[in-house]
């Protein structure tokens, strides 16, 4: 597909095209289905991840990277799922 | 100084199918994204008791071309800029929460654009409503940094201005992850579909106030058959000379 195409420069696109696969079917098959007791992908993301960690040359993208896992791992307040409210509209 | 513009739309896809596709929005349909030149999935998170998935992305977009004295400067005839998306998704409430911002040169300009999926109150398991709001602030400008918001603003066009696109491809995404679906399970009782009502529905932008360099002063109706993007910029008072 052309998304992999484009990203043959990183080093990481395989990884991360492994990675994204694995996610959607998870995501489309059980989680969004009501599956979601189970984390998987586990092996595949810690594979990309090293690797991101490793290969991320853009010094932008590099700090957002350590920048998203504080973000991830402190408690979230900032996002809301006032779901019922969005959809009442 | 903020900018805001609203849109809505209906999918006629439920919930699951509907957040699926937009998973898959960057990186399944580069042709029609072309701005969009890479993803990262950066990291993310699973609440597997309460049903809640957290994940931070990276989309670095290129600019369209720069202005021709400002490409001179720069020496480029457009940039990359990085965008960071931070989704929530609620499986339990189907809510799904997108936000991205620029990561870049936020002292000068911010740029959010703030999308929630909900199932359609109209239809709830077979209808998906998309709510989303840009917002776009603009710092007070000094002439050297005047540069570089330009730049930042470029990006900011090139995004909304694929709005529309993104809309059509979640529909297309949408199509075939149907397809997948029915040709493992029978796809019984989706022939009747009545109309929604309300779809559409135009949100009136709101706009504290101006700024004479702040981006995307124009007005757009109809991007898409089924959609309605309304902005609305200017106002009055309170930003800086021209």
């Amino acid at each position: 597909m052309g998304a992999k195409a484009r990203s043959y420069a990183s080093p990481c696109a395989q990884l991360r095209a492994a990675y994204h696969d694995c996610f959607n079917r998870w995501y489309s098959e059980k989680f969004s289905k009501g599956q979601w007791d189970k984390e998987e992908c586990v092996e595949e993301w810690e594979k990309y991840r090293a690797c991101l960690a490793q290969h991320l040359e853009d010094k932008h993208l590099r700090r957002l990277l350590v920048e998203a896992d504080a973000g991830l791992n402190k408690n979230d307040s900032s996002h809301s799922t006032d779901s019922n409210k969005a959809a009442g509209e | 100084m903020v900018r805001a513009y609203k849109q809505e739309h209906v999918y006629r896809h439920p919930w699951d199918r509907v957040t699926a596709a937009s998973w898959r929005k960057f990186t399944d349909s580069p042709a029609v994204l072309s701005h969009v030149t890479d993803v990262h999935t950066l990291a993310r998170r699973l609440d597997p008791g309460g049903g809640i998935l957290r994940a931070t992305r990276s989309i670095t977009v290129r600019s369209p071309q720069l202005p021709f004295l400002l490409s001179r400067l720069i020496g480029q005839d457009s940039v990359l800029c990085h965008c960071v998306e931070s989704t929530v998704v609620d499986a339990q409430a189907r809510s799904m929460e997108i936000v991205i911002r620029n990561g870049s040169l936020r002292n000068l300009i911010e740029v959010e654009e703030r999308s929630r999926y909900n199932p359609h109150p109209a239809d709830p398991d077979r209808w998906t409503m998309f709510q989303q709001e840009t917002s776009i602030r603009c710092r007070p400008l000094s002439a050297l940094t005047a540069i570089a918001e330009k730049v930042e603003q470029r990006c900011a066009e090139r995004f909304l201005q694929n709005s529309a696109k993104g809309r059509e491809v979640i529909e297309r995404i949408c199509k075939y992850l149907e397809a997948d679906s029915s040709s493992t399970s029978a796809a019984a009782g989706r022939e009747k579909v009545p109309e929604p009502e309300g779809e559409d529905e135009i949100e009136a932008a709101h706009d504290q106030d101006k700024s004479p360099r702040c981006p995307l002063r124009r007005k757009k109706k109809n991007m898409a058959s089924e959609s309605v993007t309304t902005i609305v910029a200017g106002g009055v008072g309170g930003g800086e000379p021209h």
